[in-house]
């Protein structure tokens, strides 16, 4: 296998390995309520990086599972979308935390 | 900001209608966000390069928007390699003995070898190039159509759900013969020579009804090696029932009995073994005619004689390489370790 290559397939697993995660963390991070810029920066400094094409097609199908709310609200004179979890958001999220401490300790079981 | 316009301008047009707007305003307000950041970092406004460079790193318009669309796919991943795997059969079925018979023709036949050399040749491939893709776009379209609507309804319905454990084929050792094929083939060679041998022996093979076909002298040479061939293929089904399983040795002597008897069915279709039709009230010259157009029949069928023989061919040889490849120990086919592949004989 050369470099690139092992690179390429390192970015990859660890792409699918994330995209779990950034959906607890989204629902997580929205326990307060935030508009998109902020939740990403938030996101960011908790070293959970994510684009903006990944962040609101989420957002918008997190919210047709009924996970969130969002409103459009006018803060310091610009139109933003605010999202908060809805009560099946903080239901489903607690379930996710619970499943993810079970994989987490399942897998230092296998380390 | 123009250029921040034309790219949100760019990317609105590939959106669903209905989100559009909502969508468009989202996304503008992140990217205003951002730049407002790095403008208050940098103490300035940005320039068009920078604001270019921010957009390019965003992504192309479409690929942003594809990403708020529903995925959508004609084919899915779970119909997908069952279509691939009907594609190659349909291409291998259309393909292979389409180039195999042409072939043979150019080889076996100087009649149309003369026909197609030189400048003929080059028509002949390019019209036969150009006819050979209309077809096979016609192929792979009616397939694709018939695996799009497969996909529709599976979406719709459950049926790849609907399945039992116990309706799986068994696992087929290709190299067993079965027993019953080998008794099939055994009845069918005595029926089919003794028939021939009955019917044929007198060159008058039709008296009835005022009607007469007599066959030419060229006919009994053939009908000994008819015989001949059929004897060696009763003794080869008579060995196959005994000892069900291919070897080496027996598919070769299959491919040379297969040879022998395509060769003899080609030279048969060339041969005019018609020597007379008569018919009552027919004139000479119409016995002459009739006889000619019968003659001239068979000799049609030539080009599918060669077909039906290049294909049994392929099949003998696709055997012995598949044998040989089992035989290897270096293949590393799993299917070679798993199944049994030859008893003696």
């Amino acid at each position: 296998m050369t470099h690139s290559n092992g690179a390429n397939l390192f970015d990859n697993l660890r792409l699918e390995l994330r995209r779990g995660c950034l959906v607890v963390a989204v629902l997580a991070a929205l326990r307060t309520e935030q508009y998109g810029y902020t939740l990403r920066k938030a996101l960011a400094e908790h070293g959970m990086a994510i684009d903006e094409g990944t962040l609101y097609p989420l957002l918008r199908r997190l919210e047709s599972q009924g996970l969130l709310f969002s409103e459009w609200r006018e803060e310091e004179k610009r139109n933003k979308r605010f999202y908060r979890l809805s009560h099946e958001g903080k239901v489903i999220l607690k379930q996710l935390l619970a499943e993810w401490q079970s994989l987490n300790a399942s897998l230092k079981e296998i380390f | 900001m123009e250029l921040l316009d034309r790219y949100l301008h760019a990317v609105k047009f590939w959106l669903p209608k209905a989100q559009r707007q909502d969508i468009i305003a989202e996304l503008s307000e992140d990217i205003r966000s951002q730049i407002e950041e790095k403008e208050s970092g940098l103490g300035r406004k940005l320039n068009d390069a920078e604001v270019a460079a921010m957009l390019k790193q965003l992504g192309r318009p479409v690929v942003v928007a594809s990403r708020y669309l529903p995925q959508q796919h004609l084919i899915g991943p779970v119909l997908f390699p069952v279509y691939k795997f009907v594609l190659k059969i349909v291409m291998l079925c259309y393909l292979v003995p389409w180039i195999l018979t042409w072939i043979a023709l150019m080889i076996y036949d100087p009649a149309y070898r003369a026909a197609h050399s030189g400048r003929a040749l080059l028509d002949t491939v390019r019209s036969s190039w150009a006819a050979f893709w209309f077809t096979m776009c016609l192929a792979v379209g009616a397939v694709t159509i018939v695996f799009v609507v497969l996909e529709r309804a599976q979406a719709k319905s459950d049926f790849l759900d609907n399945w039992d454990p116990r309706k799986l084929p068994p696992v087929r050792d290709p190299n067993r013969i079965a027993r019953g094929a080998s008794i099939f083939e055994i009845v069918t060679n005595v029926v089919v020579t003794t028939w021939l041998v009955e019917a044929t022996w007198s060159p008058l093979i039709f008296d009835r009804f005022g009607i007469r076909i007599t066959l030419a002298p060229v006919w009994r040479p053939f009908l000994g090696a008819i015989v001949l061939i059929s004897l060696a293929n009763l003794a080869f089904s008579a060995v196959n029932l005994a000892r069900p399983y291919w070897t080496s040795s027996r598919a070769g002597l299959r491919l040379a009995v297969d040879i022998l008897g395509s060769g003899v069915f080609a030279w048969l279709c060339k041969a005019h073994i018609v020597a007379e039709f008569t018919a009552s009230g027919l004139s000479a010259a119409e016995i002459a005619e009739t006889t000619n157009a019968i003659n001239l029949w068979i000799v049609k069928m030539f080009p599918y004689a060669i077909g039906v023989g290049v294909i049994v061919l392929a099949f003998d040889l696709y055997r012995i390489i598949r044998l040989k490849r089992a035989a290897t120990p270096s293949s590393g086919s799993m299917a070679a370790r798993v199944l049994p592949t030859s008893a003696s004989g």
